[in-house]
């Protein structure tokens, strides 16, 4: 057995450049920046973060190669490539945001456990390998736990780590094990090996285990319910860029990797979740996911006090809406769900990151957020497109998303409208989520605040959430911007 | 008398995946916890060993030397967690996480 190193590295390039930035941020923090002021350490951080990663986006641009290395432990195609380029993008935010926060001392290491996060994420958004899907989940769950416990003066920071390192392992444990009887059955590490295998077996008692044991897993992964109890606790414990790096970039990665599995590993154990034709497979199964995670998500959320626990039962809906892209078992489905976790991922860092700002000036209670339109006018307004975008108004991202998903749900040919109990569930929920995606905005410009000091906002930070809020208004009106280039990709790759 | 085969393996694989996740489920302390992780990570090693054999492929036990890694990783990353937590509640038991249910 032999390849070519060059070849391998060439492909690996965005990888190795994102890694290279990890240990330059800490390196340079540890030589040069010691003794400057917290916020301008972080600016500058930031700012090496974002040259790296930037290049990499940058070099995946210009390069249309496609790799596949030995039993596809690593695949470069134009989706991977741009799954790659999102998560990068949601790393420079990320990375941005939390400019405005003063959590700790240690900002190297929290810059390089950030890179180290995504370059997990990316490598595994090009695994389709057994083995290599499980390292770099693990790279990304154990460099999360370590960044969720990052604020070292809260006790709330370490608990809710221990809680998202408690189910992450458990998680862990069951996607392992379901793996390994998937490679029992059939032999293969690969995917489509896999796919190859199964075709025939797919009534073997085995295979159901493995198939619910890998779901489960995965289920906590992307904190879809009954597997959600760590998300609310995690959400709210974490420092906040944290939480909005968890609740973006995780999710993106997590759901492309789970469709990945699902529709290559598991291609012909489908099933059918339809209303009167019930075939078992892998769409029942989710289909309960989805639509527990809209009732529980949406219904827990109406009665949160603190913004961020608020952001995390909507997160959990949210995986709900998602699923039904997946459920669609197609490739406009996938078309469908790349857009949907992206424009979310870019609504959720933004309203993370008025969290954060707002934070510095009490906490994340409904009830600091009073009066804020006489005190930022222009974050209010932000925080008014991310809400109203998160509840599915139209014009912006979150409607359209939502829109893309649910018709390609119902949209399904020969299953004839299956999943339409699923897709009327789905909306009369996301129709509750207007309560209290409201209730955040009435505080925000009806109720009179207590504490009339305006609220002053580092520039990076300002810059990214307008960014962000102009982003997501963009692509509500045109997204075929995004949707474009989805499409592209996969008919390409 | 009947030569072990793979359903041996199986079943005490199983059987350690189920004892490892009672254990995480009942047990209160975050240590005893831990360890019932590790049981579950191990019935998947056991299970990938034993499909490895009787596969006639070497990629199952190669998987597993990689996954002891990982665990090894993982309960570094857990123990410090937990001693991090220690400090701010001088407690490692699961009753004494619920600080944030508000």
């Amino acid at each position: 057995m032999n390849f070519d190193y060059a070849q391998l590295f060439s492909a690996a390039i965005p990888e190795t450049v994102v890694v290279i930035t990890a240990f330059l941020a800490l390196l340079v923090d540890f030589i040069f920046l010691r003794n400057l002021p917290a916020r301008t350490r972080t600016s500058l951080l930031a700012t090496v973060t974002a040259v790296g990663c930037l290049s990499a986006i940058a070099w995946m641009g210009v390069s249309h190669s496609t790799y596949r290395l030995d039993d596809a432990i690593f695949v470069v195609n134009p989706m991977t490539q741009l799954v790659k380029q999102i998560i990068l993008a949601l790393t420079i935010f990320t990375a941005f945001i939390s400019v405005q926060t003063n959590f700790t001392r240690h900002l190297g290491e929290y810059f390089i456990l950030l890179l180290l996060a995504s370059a997990g994420m990316m490598f595994l958004v090009s695994a389709e390998n057994i083995l290599a899907i499980f390292l770099a989940l693990e790279l990304l769950s154990l460099s999360l736990y370590v960044l969720t416990a990052f604020n070292k003066q809260s006790v709330f920071s370490a608990e809710a780590a221990l809680k998202y390192f408690l189910f992450g392992g458990m998680s862990a444990a069951f996607t392992l094990f379901g793996l390994s009887l998937i490679y029992g059955v059939t032999g293969e590490m690969n995917l489509t090996a896999i796919a190859a295998k199964l075709a025939g077996k797919t009534t073997d008692p085995l295979f159901y285990v493995a198939l619910v044991m890998t779901v489960i897993g995965f289920g906590f992964k992307v904190a879809a319910a009954p597997f959600h109890m760590w998300a609310p606790d995690a959400y709210q414990g974490s420092p906040t860029p944290v939480t909005s790096f968890i609740a973006a970039g995780s999710k993106v990665a997590s759901f492309f990797i789970l469709a990945k599995i699902l529709f290559t590993g598991f291609a012909g154990a489908e099933g059918d979740a339809g209303w009167h034709h019930y075939i078992s497979g892998w769409t029942p199964v989710l289909a309960i996911l989805a639509a527990l995670s809209v009732i529980i998500g949406n219904l827990a959320a109406i009665s949160q006090k603190s913004v961020k626990r608020l952001l995390a039962y909507s997160a959990i809906a949210h995986g709900g809406y998602a699923l039904l892209g997946i459920l669609t078992a197609d490739q406009k489905g996938f078309a469908s769900l790349i857009y949907y976790v992206t424009t979310y991922a870019l609504t959720v860092i933004g309203a993370f990151g008025v969290v954060a700002v707002v934070e510095n000036y009490g906490g994340d209670k409904l009830s600091d957020f009073a009066g804020l339109s006489r005190r930022a006018p222009i974050l209010s307004a932000c925080m008014m497109v991310f809400m109203l975008s998160l509840a599915g108004i139209p014009p912006l991202a979150g409607f359209f998303g939502k829109f893309y998903v649910f018709t390609s749900a119902i949209q399904l040919g020969a299953k004839s409208l299956g999943l339409l109990w699923l897709v009327i569930l789905a909306i009369a929920m996301s129709a509750v989520s207007l309560y209290y995606y409201l209730q955040v905005l009435k505080q925000i410009y009806v109720v009179d605040a207590s504490d009339k000091t305006t609220v002053s906002v580092a520039l990076p930070t300002q810059f990214v959430i307008v960014a962000l809020a102009i982003a997501v208004v963009v692509l509500g009106c045109v997204p075929n911007l995004l949707v474009g280039k989805i499409l592209a990709a996969l008919s390409l790759g | 008398m009947k030569p072990v085969g793979l359903e041996h393996y199986l079943v005490v694989s199983g059987l350690l995946f189920c004892l490892g996740l009672w254990g995480v489920i009942v047990r209160r302390n975050l240590l005893i916890i831990y360890m019932s992780l590790e049981l579950m990570l191990n019935a998947a090693n056991l299970a990938l060993v034993a499909f490895s054999r009787f596969n006639n492929k070497l990629d199952g036990q190669v998987m597993v030397f990689f996954v002891i890694t990982v665990a090894a990783a993982e309960v570094a990353v857990g123990l410090a967690l937990i001693v991090a937590l220690y400090r701010k509640k001088q407690s490692a038991h699961v009753e004494d996480l619920t600080t944030m249910k508000s």
